[in-house]
């Protein structure tokens, strides 16, 4: 019973204690899995999520000086109220108005996937950012130059020693600051969700309903799971842009078999991830159910899902296709689009 | 008899033994830990190899004027007679050799547990094991990498292996380019790794430090066990591209053979 009593009485100490010195003490943060989720895949015990790393992963994506031009940050292409994309934006330009190939995909459950970019050529997480910002046409970004530069800043100095204690800033910790950033970066709370988890706010109307039953028909056997992927490369029939003739997958494992694959995207938060495919060719998701409807291009490598009985693409009627995109609108996730913990910070 | 004569080998005996004493006390204290350098001599079939000026000619009568030679040296480890090893610590093992930077070309390894070390085993290139953990372990060495072009930038990986310049062959007569760049690709992961004998003990003690001098001949390369024509993957005649595909797991082999500890100097 003493002991109860000296614990109480210390224990607003702790509290006041912990308050004052709150800017320089790291905290672990909670990684909560979504009983809807698969299991993740990003290993949070080499480099677990704590306050300060996020806070240093979330300054880093928003800071244009990784780039070469001062400007171009990932923020720049990964815009928080069109989930993490380029609202509008087939392809990017980064550094000079330098233009890519390719659309910016969103940043969003990250840690649930195993492969990265359109045409998985890294594996890690830790390692994608390197893409984007060494990359000539993107941030241009100088490894070299980025290191001094953080070491020579008072904020970055303060949210380094907190978030990797006695360790010195370089390029590994500077990456796994931004890991934790975008492992925290779950959306999870749409009304699919809801309707998922049996959750208040998750009644799906009808049309919603007749809509989810016909993707699951169609369009579940690529966009699997919850998480509407099933992190597999496949050809869906685009007709190839011969100016641009992007192999896609075939880039990286030089196989054959891979031309014209491209990753399988999430569907989360679609209706405000637009224009859609890898060339972000498509401005509405009428124009991607048409595609699937009318528009595919036979080829070689089209994925024998696109090709049964002998018909071409998915068949669907009009109303089939508003129902599709009816349940496909249930997929926003307005709390992850505008939550403050992910925006600019000063 | 003479006393002078008695004391002057009495003096030379004295000097004789305090030298040998000296040096024979330094090798036999194998307690604490020392420095190792790794030389990596680079040379073209038995000659010393020069940049951009001389012209080697390969066994398939292909005249090569190199201009570049980088590669990744990583994951030391060293081994005693009596067939133990010390393993380099992992993060610290990561270096970059490059032909036109003579420091580079010098690895200083610290903190040796001091022995007679009988042989060196290295990797070339960044490990599958390193390359799986991401960021954790790497240090810096992404920057190293990159400020030497040694890192692809679409897809976040490293080249270990850079060879460039330019060629003729009776088939090629116009000087054309060559690069031959190998890393992973595809499933292919292409990670060599090598190990050599030190002809003489590498003695590290708190007093000594040897130098383990490496010479890497790169004619091997493309001219080793496996024979790779430059001539024949000009496509175009626009130049040897070798970058992917399935002769890098060939010339990854070739690195076996590539090189050999020359000599190992112990002071």
């Amino acid at each position: 019973m003493k002991t109860l009593y000296i614990l109480g009485c210390l224990l607003p100490l702790l509290f006041s204690c912990s308050s004052s010195e709150s800017d320089y003490q790291d905290i672990a943060l909670n990684v909560n899995i979504p009983a809807n989720f698969p299991p993740m895949v990003y290993d949070v015990s080499v480099n677990p999520p704590t306050q300060k790393g996020f806070e240093l992963g979330r300054k880093l994506f928003y800071d244009g000086r990784l780039s070469s031009d001062g400007l171009v940050s990932c923020a720049f292409c990964h815009i928080q109220e069109n989930a993490f994309t380029h609202h509008g934006h087939t392809v990017s330009h980064g550094v000079d108005n330098r233009v890519g190939t390719r659309n910016s995909p969103a940043i969003q459950n990250l840690a649930y996937q195993n492969v990265y970019m359109w045409d998985g050529a890294t594996s890690h997480l830790d390692l994608q950012p390197l893409i984007p910002l060494t990359s000539e046409v993107e941030m241009n970004g100088d490894l070299t130059a980025i290191v001094p530069m953080m070491k020579g800043d008072s904020a970055y100095k303060k949210l380094f020693e907190a978030a990797f204690p006695g360790q010195d800033i370089t390029v590994e910790t500077m990456l796994k600051a931004l890991s934790q950033f975008m492992v925290m970066m779950v959306s999870s709370d749409s009304k699919f969700d809801k309707y998922r988890r049996n959750e208040a706010g998750g009644n799906l109307t009808e049309q919603e309903l007749e809509g989810y039953s016909l993707f699951n028909q169609n369009c579940a056997s690529c966009h699997a799971t919850d998480l509407m992927t099933d992190n597999s490369f496949r050809n869906n029939g685009l007709a190839v842009n011969p100016l641009v003739n992007d192999t896609g997958r075939y880039k990286v494992t030089g196989n054959d078999a891979d031309r014209y694959k491209f990753k399988v995207p999430s569907l989360r938060n679609v209706a405000l991830t637009a224009p859609y495919m890898h060339d972000g060719r498509f401005g509405s998701l009428e124009a991607v159910l048409n595609h699937y409807a009318n528009g595919i291009s036979d080829s070689p490598t089209l994925d024998p899902l696109l090709k049964r009985h002998g018909t071409m693409g998915i068949p669907l009627t009009a109303d089939e296709k508003m129902a599709i995109v009816a349940f496909l609108n249930t997929l926003t996730d307005t709390d992850f689009v505008t939550n403050t913990l992910y925006s600019y910070h000063d | 008899m003479n006393i002078k004569h008695t004391l002057t080998v009495l003096v030379m005996a004295l000097l004789t033994l305090t030298g040998c004493n000296n040096d024979d006390d330094a090798v036999k204290d194998t307690s604490g830990t020392g420095y190792l350098d790794v030389e990596f001599d680079n040379a073209f079939a038995g000659n010393d190899l020069i940049l951009g000026a001389q012209p080697n000619t390969t066994s398939q009568n292909e005249v090569l004027n190199i201009s570049l030679v980088k590669y990744i040296v990583s994951n030391i480890v060293l081994t005693k007679a009596d067939g133990s090893t010390f393993t380099y610590p992992k993060s610290q093992s990561y270096f970059l050799v490059n032909e036109a930077n003579a420091e580079s070309q010098m690895l200083h390894l610290t903190n040796v547990p001091a022995g007679d070390y009988t042989k060196i085993t290295f990797g070339i290139g960044v490990d599958k094991q390193q390359f799986e953990q991401g960021a954790d372990g790497q240090g810096d060495f992404l920057a190293v990498a990159q400020a030497e072009d040694m890192l692809w930038s679409w897809s976040a990986g490293y080249k270990f292996l850079a060879f460039e310049g330019t060629f003729t062959s009776p088939t090629v007569t116009a000087d054309t380019p060559f690069m031959v760049h190998t890393g992973q690709i595809g499933s292919n992961y292409n990670y060599a790794e090598v190990t050599l004998n030190n002809p003489t003990p590498a003695l590290v003690r708190t007093s000594i430090k040897p130098v383990i001098h490496v010479v890497t001949d790169v004619s091997k390369f493309i001219d080793g066990t496996n024979k790779i024509s430059l001539s024949e993957n000009n496509a175009m005649g626009m130049g040897a591209m070798i970058m992917g595909g399935e002769l890098l797991p060939l010339i990854t082999a070739n690195l076996n053979g590539a090189f050999k500890v020359d000599h190992v100097h112990n002071d």
